[in-house]
């Protein structure tokens, strides 16, 4: 009989399973009747905030760029690629670095033993020299200067980077060129062994999966980790924002904009689940599809359908953006500062928070039709060691109050900076 | 997935459905096929994004939006592409399955009422769309347009099929042009929304658990007397006098370079997934030529990779490079597309190609959008293939067949965007 416990998606009735492996690993596994493909998902809560650390009672920082460069070099084993091992068993791979995580997945819809294999032993198999090192400085290179060249990036970037005086979510996630050249094997390696730890990482799998399978596979592949003790280091952050305007001239034929309203962090940790959902109900009823201010925006012919927010958070740092192209920019903050005071002596009505629960709804029922959505939620729960589907339960229960309250701390119109990305002479007026 | 059912409600209008109950969301979508002409394009654009905008049950946008909220945040939206030297304007509703619903409401058969209102019964008053609408819709589609420009990957794309194609239907923006849409007049708009209507070819796709009865009823009541054959075809050209060396600046850190091949036009459906394979072997996979040389070999860039589109018959390689390295890549893209002609594709580089194209038709099954987004790559053929079916001719392709397909590669265009050193 299988040994994982069966835990329950209740909103969608579905069962869902996982198991704390001997070797440290926190293993999920989320079935989806009658399809094909299986999507698997490692990852570790190491991103580029993780900078500065204290292992084994010692601290190292790090160059910049440190966390996505080791993502890059741990595709490559003492055997070879593990791109050239996915080629044998047709599963599509890839990863990727957040400010908080770095993952590695594959899709695929035959072989996902041999694929999950794969995944296992790439994650367990550092190997970095100084030549497998340099080869990678000019395809990253490129990568970064791919991202200098984005707008949608830049616009982001800079106004994390105004926000921000200390805190390292202010530094791009690849670093710049300068800060990858100092990056050697030894660097890698200590990142790993502080790291890339099983206690510290978690496997997801979700789509056409059999349980029992996968921890067979995790038996036989898994090596025992002892448990380190990493602690990542964070400075000072001051609750105002550094900087309340900054631009960049790119060549955009529209400029774009970004608007973040920076909050305290309270003791430094996430925001609960109930936090979020208040949040997620907060701007949708504000500044949704359905809400008088983003008609206003529109009819004042200050934004287009690229118009939306979002609430970014993390291991100290929270903020909401409200972002999107616009051809005045200066206006548009202006009005949805001015939004934002009202917002704050008005409260949301109770009509616009409900409705803006259906949407929510919808939006979480959307998500469950996805294998790679459903896993990456579950890779994200459980670095917060929470359940990441009792949102969808919570959300009947939130109340207009709730939302009124969760705004109080949130939406600081004292506190918010404008980042801008303008179109260079001659082209914005095309 | 259950059946997949083809009604022809009359010549030239089609109601699929596909009966499929793993899915929390339905979706119910109205595509209208076109010739691709600059004027008419623009219309349908505009039009396409005036239609989803409101209509005559919901006359305001935030009403509209506020309802589609109601309904758990279902989605009514317009995505206009083109298929070879057609424009595809498809409609969509998607929202929760009905079994999902907090109140027991059929949100399946509120949408298909939603969509069929939003094209049949739309926002007019004496003739002519509301006026606020159709400007608040005619800016944001300008600034969509000139929003192209932002993204320098796609836009160098565009640039290269525009400047290949200059002289074909093909060159024409999927929107039309931005002179066009800022000229429409609300006339050429209601046009545009007869014509769509009584000449377009119309295939319907109703994907998810709900009953299709009544949506098929609704649709038959006003297409059933409305018969109508598509005309026009896409030109494909196969030989290329000269390649042509197009080189425009821009205030940029990574340049971008773009190579545009025509190939002899698949016809059957086995010439089609042979293509997707050649483009597999080329530059679709981590272990292609183009990435495996260009990128992990010679670390000259980040991306290195090709598509192909079957119904124009061309296929694109593009990659971001240092401006001093550009003339490198290009010796290094024309390298690995003689080794392909010359027929030298290994047995691993065969292998792998095919599985990833299998794993990519298979992995398209578990979705709504992709499903409907494989059937529409059919749309200008009579035969229809399914993801199955593909997956299937995908194992059985040979080495040669993909190798007498890259003999009829044609370099036509080398289009660079270059940046500052």
């Amino acid at each position: 009989m299988m040994n994982m416990t069966t835990l329950k998606d209740e909103r969608f009735d579905t069962s869902y399973y996982y198991l704390q492996h001997a070797s440290g690993l926190k293993i999920y596994v989320y079935p989806f009747k009658g399809f094909r493909s299986t999507y698997a998902i490692i990852g570790t809560k190491f991103g580029s905030l993780n900078a500065s650390f204290k292992h084994n009672g010692e601290t190292v920082t790090v160059p910049d760029g440190t966390a996505h460069y080791l993502e890059h070099k741990l595709f490559e084993s003492e055997e070879g690629d593990a791109f050239a091992q996915y080629a044998k068993t047709g599963a599509s791979a890839n990863a990727y670095t957040s400010f908080d995580q770095t993952c590695y997945l594959f899709s695929c819809t035959e072989r996902f033993g041999e694929s999950l294999r794969i995944l296992l032993d790439l994650i367990q198999s550092p190997y970095f020299t100084p030549e497998t090192v340099a080869k990678e400085q000019g395809i990253i290179g490129q990568e970064i200067k791919m991202y200098d060249d984005s707008p949608d990036w830049r616009v982001t970037m800079n106004l994390q980077q105004a926000m921000y005086h200390n805190h390292p979510v202010n530094k791009d996630i690849a670093g710049t060129v300068e800060t990858i050249a100092e990056i050697t094997p030894e660097i890698l390696y200590e990142c790993y062994h502080s790291y890339y730890n099983l206690h510290n990482m978690v496997l997801a799998v979700a789509g056409n999966v059999d349980p029992e399978e996968v921890v067979a596979i995790a038996d036989e592949k898994l090596k025992p980790n002892e448990e380190v003790c990493t602690e990542s280091l964070f400075p000072e952050e001051p609750y105002h924002v550094k900087q309340s305007y900054i631009e960049q001239t790119l060549p955009v034929s529209i400029p774009m904009f970004s608007l973040g309203f920076k909050e305290a962090v309270g003791d430094g940790g996430e925001p609960s689940t109930k936090d979020l959902l208040c949040t997620a109900i907060l701007l949708e009823a504000f500044a949704g599809g359905a809400s008088p201010l983003y008609r206003d925006l529109l009819d004042r012919q200050l934004v287009n359908s690229t118009f939306g927010s979002e609430y970014r958070h993390g291991l100290g740092y929270r903020f909401i953006v409200f972002e999107g192209e616009s051809t005045a920019p200066e206006e548009v903050a202006a009005v949805l500062k001015e939004a934002v005071r009202t917002l704050h002596q008005t409260g949301v009505s109770a009509e616009a928070v409900e409705n803006a629960k259906h949407c929510l709804y919808g939006t979480m029922a959307r998500s469950r039709d996805l294998p790679s959505s459903v896993a990456r939620s579950l890779i994200t729960g459980a670095f917060l060691d929470r359940d990441p589907f009792e949102s969808a339960v919570l959300l009947d229960t939130i109340t207009v109050e709730d939302v009124n309250e969760r705004l109080k701390q949130q939406l600081d119109a004292d506190n918010c900076t404008l980042s801008v990305i303008k179109g260079l002479e001659g082209i914005a007026e095309s | 997935m259950g059946d997949f059912i083809r009604r022809e409600i009359c010549e030239g209008v089609a109601f699929n459905s596909i009966a499929d109950d793993r899915f929390k969301i339905g979706r119910l979508s109205v595509t209208l096929v076109v010739p691709l002409n600059r004027q008419t394009a623009a219309a349908n654009a505009l039009l396409s994004s005036v239609l989803t905008r409101s209509c005559q049950a919901y006359p305001d946008m935030t009403a509209l939006n506020k309802r589609l909220n109601e309904l758990y945040g279902a989605a009514l939206y317009a995505v206009v592409r083109k298929i070879g030297e057609f424009q595809i304007i498809t409609l969509t509703a998607s929202g929760l399955e009905d079994r999902f619903a907090l109140h027991g409401e059929s949100v399946s058969s509120e949408l298909a009422d939603l969509l069929c209102n939003i094209l049949f019964e739309p926002n007019l008053t004496a003739g002519h769309f509301v006026p606020e609408d159709v400007e608040q819709e005619r800016r944001q589609l300008l600034e969509d347009i000139d929003a192209e420009y932002n993204d320098k990957r796609f836009y160098a794309i565009n640039r290269c099929i525009e400047i290949m194609c200059r002289d074909e239907l093909f060159s024409i923006s999927r929107y039309g042009g931005r002179e066009e849409v800022a000229a429409l007049t609300q006339e050429q708009l209601v046009a545009a929304w007869k014509e769509l209507l009584d000449k377009a070819k119309v295939e319907i796709y109703m994907q998810g658990r709900a009953d299709p009865s009544k949506a098929l009823e609704r649709f038959t009541a006003f297409f059933g007397s409305r018969p109508r054959r598509l005309i026009g075809s896409t030109k494909h050209i196969s030989e290329v006098k000269e390649v042509r060396h197009i080189v425009e600046t821009d205030e940029i850190t990574q340049s971008k370079l773009v190579l545009g091949y025509r190939f002899a036009y698949p016809v059957t459906n086995r010439q089609r997934v042979t293509a997707m394979l050649l483009s597999a072997v080329l530059g679709g996979t981590p272990t292609s030529k183009l990435f495996a040389n260009v990128r992990e070999k010679q670390s000259l860039c980040y991306y290195c990779a090709c598509a192909n589109d079957n119904e124009k018959a061309l296929l694109i390689v593009d990659s971001g490079v240092e401006v001093s390295n550009i003339q490198k890549t290009e010796e290094a893209i024309l390298e690995q597309v003689e080794l392909l002609q010359d027929g030298k594709i290994t047995e691993e580089e065969l292998v792998s190609a095919k599985l990833a194209v299998k794993n990519a038709y298979l992995s398209a099954m578990d979705n709504l959008p992709s499903i409907q987004a494989f059937y529409l790559q059919s749309i200008l053929r009579s035969e229809r293939l399914s993801p199955d079916e593909a997956a299937e001719l995908a194992e059985t392709i040979t080495k040669e067949e993909i190798v007498d397909m890259a003999a009829s590669l044609r370099l036509d265009t080398v289009f660079s965007l270059v940046g500052n050193e």
